[in-house]
């Protein structure tokens, strides 16, 4: 072989390993986590679940026949200039609009928060949009980049709230969507955390660490943990009993007075199988008969005592538990990451994998007559009968089938 | 976690998110850093990789002399060139092995940074299973995207920064790209040069610019490096006693990084200016295989010297 032929070959072989590199970067990059995608669960009202999909849109599923529903695409700021691979953050140019926060059914109109900076109150019956927040523009930061809505949303059916990326908690008129108020947080960090509402307080956990009690009437606060946790707040608190429970990125799990913020106790997450430290509290803990049930990033769902923060029992489920559990009877159902489902009856303490339907679990999971639904990252809808395990037939979210 | 991602992603994304907390919370300054550890550890290779491509610069002209003695005889000058080749110790395609080890090594630092800025929520969420368990990680965690008092968002893209990707890649590639003396390979050369800096300008546009910081430092890193070894290269043409200084540098250098002592390192592919014109003066009409590089001798005279 000839010196300018190897030459020639090195110079092809030099530009196939850019071409390999490339396509590396770009196919990896975007499929691991780059990308917005959403995970939003489902409401249930009567006969329909409202569930936010994956393209951006808001769905309507009977319960009963499995016939859907979709609204209009939500739009996103359309950058101009530059290049978008669909990697950057903002889901614009062309991408859809990522939906993380379940929608929220109060009377005839569904509400339902967007990455791409904007709250819809849609009409529960057409799905027409009955009004947006911000009106004629998205929701902005000091710096005019597009606030996107990551937590869910919560209503006492006069306002509807929110907390923004923005740090700033959002209160709307549940009828018109006029701002009401507006509460800034101290660090003005990062929320992604869906408010709780009860008894004309707001509760919010942020990226700065807090807890804040929020006055839902005049947007005042009442008080802001007097404590800091060490990690950032991501997890829904849950008000219970005059207490409220949120776990936090430290690893442990909080129990604070709902009057005066102060801590009651922390449990710290602790795999003892494994003899691991565990991970992030990241999701909504369930409280139910003086005990929370709290899913854990290590795999574990922890059974605590809901006074004093003592383990009553601790469940591995093989994977991360970032999905909220939901209620069936005097039953919790929690999924893993990997989509194992179980069934844990709360009066025994026992827990069994009821069902797997090997598709990966991020959102929450939702309930209606007995069957679960879980929202998957491929637009699919997995329907699992509660008592039985048994797998239904699933329902595609996709618009165009 | 497959075994990718236990052997290398896993231990670098670590790494990157202690020095974060080490440096003050700055995440643009953990990838500087961990760009410039990273390069220091690799350094034997790219080394080599410099080496390769100078070993092929430097016979250059030896090549040329050969195309243009065996014009009309294409297997005689494949003989030949295959010959000179042989005997400088130089491969062509050497230049590739190195880049192709180094790949793995910058995909994972590359797959590390975007992992660790989470720039959607399932980053975040993906990010968790990737963590030791030492409670500093999980403190710091989300990373702040604010770099250089708040002026660059690390999750955003950055035209300037983009710009310094191209501009840095190209200056990097311009300094080690051999000067051809065959005008084909000196036009793919010619393209690669161009093609490179402009499709990875691009790509710093369309992702966030904390990846394009990664490349930014990479490519300083690289010049610096390959000035230390080769001066400004085929940007600015370097005088006979300037290369001479860079020579021992460069053999110091890579003797350093390979273990070796110094006079033998490097002897096989370096050819002085002053020795290649004498060699030519001497040679005259003489045949091409007589005057042919040969390392014994050369070898014998750094010794000396």
């Amino acid at each position: 072989m000839s010196f300018r032929r190897k030459t020639r070959y090195s110079v092809k072989g030099l530009l196939l390993l850019l071409v390999i590199f490339l396509v590396g970067l770009i196919g990896l990059g975007c499929i691991q986590g780059l990308q917005p995608v959403g995970w939003s669960g489902g409401a249930v009202s009567g006969n329909t679940l409202f569930v936010g999909s994956l393209e951006g849109r808001l769905v309507a599923v009977n319960t009963v026949d499995t016939s859907r529903q979709w609204s209009d695409e939500l739009k996103a700021e359309v950058k101009s200039g530059g290049f978008n691979l669909g990697c950057t953050l903002g889901g614009g140019g062309g991408a859809k609009v990522a939906i993380y926060g379940t929608p929220v059914v109060a009377g005839d109109l569904v509400y339902l928060g967007g990455y791409n900076g904007k709250v819809y109150a849609f009409n529960a019956d057409s799905l027409g949009v009955r009004w947006v927040y911000p009106p004629d523009d998205y929701l902005r930061d000091k710096e005019k980049k597009v606030v996107p809505i990551i937590g869910g949303l919560a209503t006492d059916l006069e306002k509807v709230y929110f907390g923004g990326s923005d740090g700033k908690v959002y209160a709307l008129d549940a009828t018109t969507g006029e701002e009401k108020w507006k509460f800034v947080t101290e660090d003005e960090d990062t929320i992604w955390s869906t408010p709780a509402v009860k008894d004309g307080t707001l509760y919010i956990g942020s990226f700065d660490k807090k807890l804040y009690a929020i006055d839902t009437e005049t947007g005042k606060e009442k008080w802001r943990g007097p404590f800091k946790t060490e990690g950032v707040i991501v997890s829904t608190p849950v008000v219970y009993n005059n207490t409220v429970y949120f776990g936090s990125f430290d690893r442990h799990l909080y129990a604070v007075d709902i009057v005066n913020g102060k801590e009651i106790w922390k449990f710290p997450a602790t795999d003892e199988a494994e003899n691991n430290p565990g991970n992030w509290f990241w999701t909504k803990p369930v409280v139910y008969k003086d005990a929370v049930y709290a899913g854990n990033l290590d795999g574990e769902v922890y059974v605590l005592q809901a006074d004093s923060g003592n383990k009553i029992a601790e469940f591995d489920l093989g994977s991360p538990v970032s999905s909220a559990p939901v209620m069936v009877a005097d039953s919790i159902i929690f999924a893993s990451r990997k989509g194992a489902v179980y069934n844990l009856d709360t009066r025994s303490n026992q827990i069994k994998q009821i069902a797997d339907i090997e598709d990966e679990v991020y959102g929450p999971l939702a309930q209606s007559e007995g069957v679960i639904y879980i929202h998957t990252p491929n637009l699919v809808l997995h329907r699992i009968n509660a008592d039985t395990g048994a797998i239904l037939m699933s329902i595609s979210l996709k618009s165009t089938e | 976690m497959n075994a990718w991602e236990l052997i290398i992603q896993q231990p670098v994304i670590n790494i990157l998110i202690m020095l974060t907390q080490y440096l003050g919370g700055s995440f643009g300054l953990a990838i500087i850093a961990l760009t410039i550890g990273v390069n220091v550890i690799i350094l034997p290779l790219n080394l080599k990789q410099m080496r390769a491509t100078r070993a092929m610069q430097e016979i250059q002209p030896r090549v040329a002399e050969l195309q243009k003695k065996y014009a009309k005889d294409k297997q005689k000058l494949s003989q030949e060139q295959m010959k000179l080749y042989k005997e400088s110790g130089m491969n062509p395609a050497g230049c590739l092995l190195p880049m192709l080890i180094q790949m793995p090594i910058w995909i994972a630092l590359y797959q590390s940074v975007m992992l660790s800025l989470a720039v959607a929520p399932e980053g975040l969420l993906n990010l968790s299973r990737y963590l030791y368990s030492w409670p500093e990680l999980y403190l710091i965690l989300p990373l702040s995207r604010d770099f250089m008092w708040g002026l660059l968002d690390l999750a955003e893209p950055n035209v300037v920064l983009a710009i310094l990707v191209g501009a840095t890649m190209w200056l990097q590639q311009k300094m080690a790209t051999p000067v051809s003396a065959d005008p084909k390979q000196a036009a793919q050369s010619r393209m690669m040069l161009w093609m490179m800096p402009m499709m990875f300008t691009f790509l710093a546009l369309s992702f966030p610019s904390g990846l394009a910081l990664f490349w930014v430092t990479s490519s300083i890193v690289r010049i610096a490096m390959q000035y230390y070894v080769t001066g400004w290269g085929a940007l600015v043409p370097t005088s006979t006693g300037d290369t001479t200084d860079r020579d021992k540098k460069y053999k110091k250098l890579i003797g350093r990084a390979e273990g070796k002592s110094s006079p033998d390192v490097g002897a096989d592919i370096v050819i002085r200016d002053d020795e290649r014109e004498q060699t030519a003066g001497d040679t005259g009409d003489q045949a091409p295989g007589s005057a042919r590089y040969q390392s014994g001798r050369d070898r014998s005279r750094h010794r000396k010297k």
